[in-house]
């Protein structure tokens, strides 16, 4: 399998397996693989846990709306200043989704523990003085620093069995570049599993040849690639586009209700032609 | 020509800005507008030298032609520096790299603690918040400054249902774990406040032009601690306003 450019259902279809820890990249509205979750709701393939960058948004969200997620350990869920998340809401107030209650550092350091081969990690300074360990006793423990011998709150190796992911372009060899930040997708695509990467297109090998070291991952990593243009909408794509707000608000007041959430299902994710969900937002871009 | 008065969130801005220091390093989360305003008054006046780094997004000292809303809006890229959120999250770790956190939270209590997570009991809550993100590194770093556009007594709690940024643990009592200076100042619509050195309360520092001090303690869900005359905040001078506005050309603080 040298050409690991795919189609859009094939590598869905092929890497998510149902009741399998999945990943989703993405930081706020910046790079979610938007096109990537779309076809998981299409396809209708249970999550059940769902890894999130350190501040998911509608990656998370419509997944979880969709009813297609047990379990989510994630750090934040939410619209920064378009508001809160109405599908995580709902279902946390009405009990219908597992929380594992997490924050950004803990959740870091499980995925260097993760990449690295180490099975579990302490956690950095403040995390004891929160209440967060107490009700995630799956994902925290005391451990005994043998060195000082000091009890300290630790977490295991987090190791996704696939991360769906955003980067910028990708070669035929399957070679992948971010844009000049990658957030965490990067760690966590090192400590995943399975990678299946959406890109805005194809260049060539010597292009991606002269792109800084910290941005790329080579092609043995990477599962599948899929060429989706537009398919951040209606999140941003680094160096691409910018956040589609008025996207992002019509998501927001649809999924007040489930009614609403329903009705943007059909509309924007199952409708044909293939629009998924990009949003109003002018110029959208034609499918490669 | 005159400089039309400030709104709420100018005023806020203004009085952030005061507070940071020169030479500092200055880290923000999510919703930066007001944070990175702040930051960037303070450089452009009294601390030339002040380093702020936003939140998602890693760059440092960023400086957009207008104010973003998302801590991870492109218009950040072009920084002079970036540093990728894994090695922010090293560096709020290691905590000496970085002199002030500015957070917020659905509930702020008497001591500074921060919650984001819910309201009413964690299992079943009645408001699902968005989650900590990178609040436990509060007592990490030097200290921490609070600031929220609601001042009223559901945001303004004796005590926090969650808490997922510590403030000064337990009051005065409880042994500190770590010797940082904690939660300095907390900065809303109404008021700027402090916290008592003694008993780490939240007390009065300053009213904010029109507002009375009674107006603030019936907006507050607690015992206000005592200490102190309590002083009208200066209001933003014509040179403070003028450059803010230069950092805030859209408006973003006027909306």
């Amino acid at each position: 399998m040298r050409d690991r450019i795919d189609t859009l259902e094939g590598a869905i279809g092929r890497w998510v397996v149902p009741g399998s820890t999945v990943a989703v990249g993405g930081m706020h509205m910046t790079a979610a693989p938007m096109d990537l979750v779309r076809e998981v709701v299409r396809q209708g393939l249970r999550v059940e846990r769902l890894v999130t960058s350190p501040s998911a948004s509608i990656q998370a969200d419509l997944l979880i709306g969709a009813g297609l997620v047990s379990e989510i350990l994630s750090p934040y869920v939410g619209f920064e200043h378009l508001g809160l998340a109405p599908c995580f809401r709902r279902a946390v107030e009405e009990g219908k989704l597992r929380v594992l209650e997490c924050d950004e550092g803990s959740l870091t350091h499980a995925l260097y523990a993760g990449a690295g081969g180490l099975p579990f990690i302490p956690c950095p300074p403040g995390i004891d003085l929160t209440d967060i360990p107490k009700v995630n006793p799956d994902f925290y423990a005391r451990a005994r620093d043998p060195f000082s011998g000091e009890e300290r709150w630790a977490v295991p190796a987090l190791r996704p069995d696939v991360m769906l992911l955003v980067c910028r372009e990708a070669d035929e060899a399957g070679n992948v570049a971010f844009d000049r930040s990658p957030f965490t997708d990067r760690l966590m695509a090192l400590a995943s599993k399975h990678l299946v990467v959406q890109v805005e297109r194809i260049v060539g090998s010597e292009e991606i040849a002269t792109r800084p070291p910290g941005v790329t991952l080579p092609g043995f990593l990477v599962s599948a690639v899929v060429v989706a243009p537009g398919g951040c909408r209606p999140t941003a794509a680094p160096g691409e586009y910018g956040t589609d707000e008025e996207g992002i608000r019509a998501y927001l007041n649809a999924a007040r209700a489930p009614e609403g959430f329903g009705e943007y299902l059909a509309g924007h994710v199952f409708a044909e032609g293939e629009p998924a969900g990009r949003g109003a937002a002018a110029g959208r871009p034609q499918r490669g | 020509m005159a400089v039309p008065d400030p709104s709420v969130s100018e005023l806020m801005a203004v009085v952030m800005a005061r507070g940071f220091r020169d030479g500092e390093v200055v880290v923000m989360g999510a919703v930066p507008a007001l944070p990175l305003a702040a930051c960037r008054l303070a450089r452009a006046l009294h601390a030339p030298n002040l380093w702020y780094i936003v939140g998602g997004s890693g760059t440092v000292n960023a400086a957009p032609d207008s104010l973003p809303s998302s801590s991870c809006d492109p218009a950040l890229a072009p920084g002079p520096c970036v540093l990728p959120l894994p090695d922010v999250v090293l560096l709020e770790g290691r905590g000496d790299a970085l002199d002030v956190f500015c957070a917020g939270g659905l509930q702020i209590d008497a001591y500074g603690n921060c919650n984001l997570v819910a309201v009413g009991p964690w299992a079943g809550p009645a408001l699902r918040g968005p989650g900590s993100v990178g609040l436990p590194f509060l007592p990490a770093v030097g200290r921490s400054v609070i600031y929220t556009m609601v001042h009223d007594p559901r945001t303004f709690v004796e005590r926090v249902d969650f808490v997922s940024g510590p403030g000064h643990p337990g009051g005065p009592d409880e042994a500190r774990e770590y010797r940082r200076d904690g939660p300095t100042c907390v900065v809303t619509p109404l008021a700027t406040l402090g916290f008592d050195p003694t008993s780490r309360r939240m007390r009065l520092a300053s009213v904010h032009p029109g507002v009375e001090e009674e107006e603030v303690r019936s907006a507050t869900g607690f015992e206000l601690a005592n200490g102190g005359e309590v002083v009208e905040t200066p209001p933003p001078t014509e040179h403070e306003l003028e450059t803010l506005r230069r950092i805030d050309p859209t408006g973003v603080l006027r909306r």
